[in-house]
């Protein structure tokens, strides 16, 4: 397509800076291009503008906010409650806060109050039983469920069996323990109803030690600085793009260059199937991958008949294992590339390859002075391109090893999408995935602006031409 | 309707393309405006049109400023280089779009495109699409549907560029035709001074955003207001030869070779750098003083012959005769120059003396 | 250009080498879907067509027509959301005065080349914040996000060569600047909307990670997340040829598209790799 060759013939670096303007526009500093705003024109903007705000930048964003909270699935997305439970003070004991306020915490306490009596009315606790408790023990308060029992026990009308007094008794309950307060000052008043006189530190680290939800932190990064196996990650990565890289651009190069020269029926045939992986739906390519090389597949059985050791390729050995995830990955870097470089080549001017073949060149000679330096801009914007996409992308690995053996070909981007979204502890670390993500998207966005610039930008942009 | 263009001034990108340009056209004249490439041309005639917003002045379409109106409020008919021709339309539905847009009945549309099409000579064609159309087709259904509103001014830009040099001549005349026909203001803007001296009324020469001289085209041919509009107008060119006024009715060329000045020139201070004008068709016919060479380049042009002369001095005059083949390249020949038809400037300042 | 001066067919024989996996993988993918082979060997030894049975047959792997209809409708809205505003946004940015028209434009050719599956994460978290989570709405929003500028910008470049003197012609011939786009100018560029609704058909149809991350549990799921849970009861080893019927049946508007358009593919892919 016309654009593309365009876009590849403006790959070219920036470098000569435009003139500006003319000598003229020095003399009138005043003159303000007088263009009106087309009303239509945001009219038919804005739709995009509101989705790619919406579904494209919005994510960006909080990619980068969330890389630093504790999100997870454990914390929720929206915001927490404070909750006291049992494991949660066992924790709290011996940092400072004095056992005696743990024990507090702990104790559930009666207490008979105007708010009590409503609830209990409310929930349908016999009336005459009601009218002894508000005329004997309001305003009193029991240490614990056992004291309050005997209290009610005493009195003359209440129920005999033991289901309806525990119900009698649950309105007038004050636990702390195991109950969700839903913001921070109702957790604060329960524990000052309990222990009046805390110190606000000691207040403030109960709090902070109850809270459900997610909170601010630079944790994620910490973690990724200095468990070891952010290392091996990372070596697996610049390793798996590397080689993929290379792979792709020699077998998209040469592809490009044998269907250019050969006899239009073959050369179709050939681009025409390497157009196979890139069209392919990815999970069918993965399972024709796995068949490929999977034990009882195509190739142990070939090997098998051979004489050679057969195994599961994919999952067996990591030697294997690599090269399958390196082919993977590979063919279609290839088959993009084809696809690529093949219309920067058929935009070569045909009377150039004329020329030289006048002047005796051989095919070789034509290859390697005439098409490959000008397909040097096409190869170097393929090469930056892919090696974006390979660092941030996982699909086709997470669907053919998963990063087996064991870990051995796990890649960041990988890592990133299962912290966050396919562990299978269950356990959910969106506040961590979104660190690892943050990274990649840091990259993308240098890169995607490294490309920009080479492909001159300015060169693309016109202005329009009809101006009311 | 006529047309005043005052004070119009246009600017890209602050930088000023065209300042302070004044010109007028009468109704019912067909103006070229003529001048090299970049002179600004078309881009005054885009203002006219109202595709391009203008940077200050007046433009009048009789009394009214139509300055601050976009273009589908100026009524103004435009016939581009290339013909912008609608290519999913047939040539019918291309020339009524511009009646449909204005909500004009099916049955008035139907029936003034027909008259149009009557008019333009291209009723067989009205059901093929441009893709199917000649290139002088193409040219007449742009026409077609530049004029079937009944425009204020009809805007020609460079309308015969694109047609091979036959079916330009046609077309010339036709065109022609057509404007004096429907009686509409035209404005034609060319770079070809052929084009611009047969088709029109008036020529606005310009050069550098600026209107050097306008005239009609005989006047403007045979007393240019500047050495430039000389240059331009012509086929083939005027021959410039530099020297210096002798003071007594001669002028001395650099390489020792004199030439005689008309007599309107008797007076010129002796010493005054000047530019004699020689046009071909002033040397080598008839005239008063003869001048004598040796022949160069002979170019037959079947009607014509083209000689190149060269001079003492090296000075290379241009002679323009009927056909002849009695003489070839290298013989020396005496010829006659027309002396009070040349032409003289200042050649400083490029201003015709 | 195509001379004599030198052999081919040692080029072909390196072609064939290089190209032999994905003969082999395509050739057996059609051969093993309408064969069985016996365990241990390379080449069937019967015809059968009961790997087709999950066509009729929903006890088989569940109802692959719900999940087509599903695919299909994915795909559809998400062509219909990309080009629709591609159309709209491309003309805009290529052709109408808008203030900061550079940004806009720089900013999408960004977006068009940043990795975009690196915004999983935040996708997923605007989507709970959204109400949209494990639904398909969400999912083609998402989708159409992704691809939205590489659409824009294509159509952006099919603009950029409609001349500019036919809306300037329209534009005398009285018309408004929408007339001008909906009758003279959108016509032009079919070609375009057609590259563009096959190119988001197909990167739409092969999706999988985002309905089987962002939805994961709908009633039916998309093709491709059904493909790739294809359970075939009372065995322990991948049953291939199933996987294979399910999956060529789940390829065949592509390969129909591939048979079709082959040549014109390649210059439609040409112009949606990024760049």
């Amino acid at each position: 397509m016309a654009e593309t060759t365009a876009a590849l013939r403006a790959l070219r670096p920036d470098t000569a800076s435009r003139p500006a303007g003319g000598t003229r526009a020095l003399e009138e500093p005043e003159a303000t291009p007088r263009r009106r705003t087309s009303r239509l024109g945001l009219l038919m903007l804005a739709p995009t503008l509101l989705l790619l705000g919406v579904f494209f930048l919005v994510p960006a964003v909080l990619t980068g906010i969330f890389a630093f909270t504790t999100m997870s699935s454990a914390t929720g997305i929206s915001g927490g409650a404070y909750v006291f439970t049992a494991n949660r003070l066992d924790a709290l004991a011996g940092s400072g806060v004095p056992p005696e306020t743990i024990t507090e915490l702990r104790t559930e306490r009666a207490v008979v109050d105007a708010a009590g009596l409503a609830a209990a009315a409310k929930a349908g606790v016999d009336e005459r039983f009601l009218a002894d408790i508000k005329a004997t023990l309001l305003g009193q308060s029991f240490a614990g469920p056992r004291d309050f029992k005997r209290a009610l026990q005493a009195l003359p009308n209440h129920p005999r069996r033991i289901f309806e007094l525990k119900q009698a008794m649950e309105p007038f309950s004050h636990a702390i323990l195991n109950t969700r307060f839903a913001t921070r000052d109702q957790a604060a008043a329960a524990i000052r109803s309990v222990a009046p006189d805390i110190e606000p530190a000691v207040l403030d680290r109960l709090l902070s030690a109850s809270y459900t939800g997610w909170v601010w932190t630079s944790e994620n990064f910490v973690r990724l600085l200095t468990q070891p196996q952010t290392l091996r990650l990372c070596l697996n990565t610049v390793f798996y793009v590397a080689v993929t890289l290379g792979f792709s651009v020699a077998i998209s190069l040469f592809l490009a260059l044998a269907t250019f020269y050969l006899p239009r029926r073959t050369a179709t045939a050939f681009s025409a199937l390497w157009l196979l992986p890139k069209i392919t739906p990815v999970v069918l390519y993965a399972i024709l991958w796995k068949w490929f090389t999977w034990e009882g597949g195509f190739l142990p059985i070939l090997a098998g008949h051979l004489g050679l050791p057969a195994f599961n390729y994919m999952k067996g050995s990591v030697p294997t294992a690599w090269t399958i995830v390196i082919m993977v990955n590979g063919f279609v870097g290839a088959s993009i590339g084809m696809i690529l470089l093949t219309s920067a080549l058929r935009a070569i001017p045909v009377q150039q390859l004329w020329a030289s073949e006048v002047d005796g060149a051989s095919r070789w000679q034509q290859v390697r002075r005439i098409i490959l330096p000008q397909l040097k801009w096409p190869i170097l914007f393929f090469t930056i391109y892919q090696a974006m996409s390979l660092m941030s992308s996982y699909e086709q690995i997470w669907l053919t090893t998963d990063g087996g053996p064991g870990n051995t070909t796990d890649v960041w981007a990988l890592e990133a999408f299962r912290v966050a979204l396919f562990d299978y502890t269950g356990n959910l670390r969106y506040g961590l995935g979104a660190a690892m993500a943050l990274i990649l998207v840091a990259v993308g966005l240098i890169v995607s602006l490294l490309l920009l610039r080479l492909f001159n930008f300015s060169d693309l942009v016109e202005q329009p031409r009809i101006e009311t | 309707m006529r047309i005043t263009l005052q004070d119009f001034t246009k600017r890209f990108d602050g930088a000023s393309v065209i300042d302070r340009l004044n010109l007028t056209i009468a109704d019912g004249e067909m103006l070229a405006l003529l001048g090299p490439s970049g002179c600004g041309k078309t881009t005054t005639l885009l203002s006219i049109s109202g595709i391009h917003r203008i940077d200050g002045g007046a433009i009048l379409f009789d009394e009214h400023d139509v300055a601050a109106l976009p273009a589908q409020k100026r009524n103004v008919g435009v016939v581009f280089q290339n013909y912008a021709l609608y290519p999913h339309m047939t040539a019918f539905e291309n020339i009524a779009f511009p009646l449909q847009v204005r909500g004009v009945g099916s049955a008035e549309t139907t029936r003034r495109v027909k008259d149009i099409a009557r008019l333009t000579h291209i009723e067989p064609y009205l059901t093929r699409r441009p893709g199917q159309l000649s290139g002088g087709q193409q040219q007449r259904v742009a026409l077609a549907r530049a004029l079937v509103r009944q425009p204020d001014v009809l805007l020609l830009d460079e309308p015969l560029a694109n047609l091979d040099t036959k079916l330009r001549l046609e077309m010339r005349s036709e065109i022609r035709r057509i404007q004096r026909e429907t009686g509409i203001t035209a404005i034609l803007v060319t770079h070809d001074q052929v084009e611009a001296m047969s088709m029109c009324d008036r020529i606005a020469i310009m050069d550098k955003g600026a209107i050097l001289q306008t005239a009609a085209p005989a006047e403007m041919y045979r007393a240019p207001a500047s050495r430039f509009v000389a240059g331009f107008l012509g086929s083939p060119p005027i021959v410039f030869v530099d020297g210096v006024a002798g003071g007594d009715g001669t002028l001395a060329c650099d390489g020792g070779l004199t030439l005689p000045l008309p007599s309107r020139l008797k007076g010129l201070a002796a010493g005054r750098k000047i530019s004699l004008g020689v046009r071909p068709e002033h040397f080598g016919t008839s005239g008063d003083a003869r001048l004598s060479g040796t022949i160069g380049l002979v170019e037959p042009q079947g009607r014509e012959t083209l000689f190149d002369v060269r001079l003492r001095g090296d000075v290379v005059l241009r002679s323009v005769q009927p056909a002849r083949d009695d003489l070839r390249g290298g013989e020396t020949v005496s010829w006659p120059l027309d002396v009070e038809n040349l032409l003289a400037f200042d050649a400083a300042t490029g201003a015709a003396l | 250009m195509r001379s004599r001066n030198f052999s081919s067919w040692p080029v072909v024989l390196i072609l064939v080498a290089i190209s032999l996996p994905i003969l082999v993988m395509y050739a057996w993918l059609v051969i093993d879907s309408f064969t069985d082979t016996p365990p241990g060997a390379l080449l069937p030894d019967e015809v059968t067509l009961s790997h087709w049975r999950f066509l009729i047959d929903p006890s088989v792997t569940g109802n692959v027509w719900a999940s087509t209809l599903y695919t299909l409708i994915f795909v559809a809205s998400v062509a219909a959301v990309v080009v629709s505003l591609s159309a709209t946004a491309g003309y805009a940015l290529s052709r109408l005065n808008l203030p900061c028209r550079r940004f806009f434009l720089a900013g999408i050719m960004v977006m068009h080349a940043f990795p975009a599956v690196t915004l999983i994460i935040g996708a997923f978290l605007v989507l709970q914040f959204a109400g949209l989570y494990n639904s398909l709405a969400g999912v083609i929003a998402i989708k159409a996000g992704m691809i939205l500028p590489l659409g824009v910008w294509i159509m952006k470049g099919f603009y950029d060569t409609v001349p500019w003197e036919i809306e300037m012609a329209g534009v005398q011939d009285g018309a408004s600047r929408f007339t001008v786009w909906r009758r003279l100018v959108l016509p032009q560029v079919w070609p375009g909307i057609i590259a563009l609704s096959i190119l988001s058909g197909i990167e739409t149809w092969g999706e999988y990670v985002l309905p089987r991350v962002l939805a994961p549990t709908t009633d039916f799921p998309v093709l491709s997340v059904f493909l790739n849970e294809v359970k075939v009861p009372d065995s322990v080893n991948y049953n291939f040829n199933l996987f294979k019927s399910v999956g060529l049946f789940y390829t065949l508007p592509i390969l129909v598209l591939f048979v079709f358009f082959q040549n014109r593919l390649m210059t439609i892919f040409g112009a949606g790799t990024k760049g």
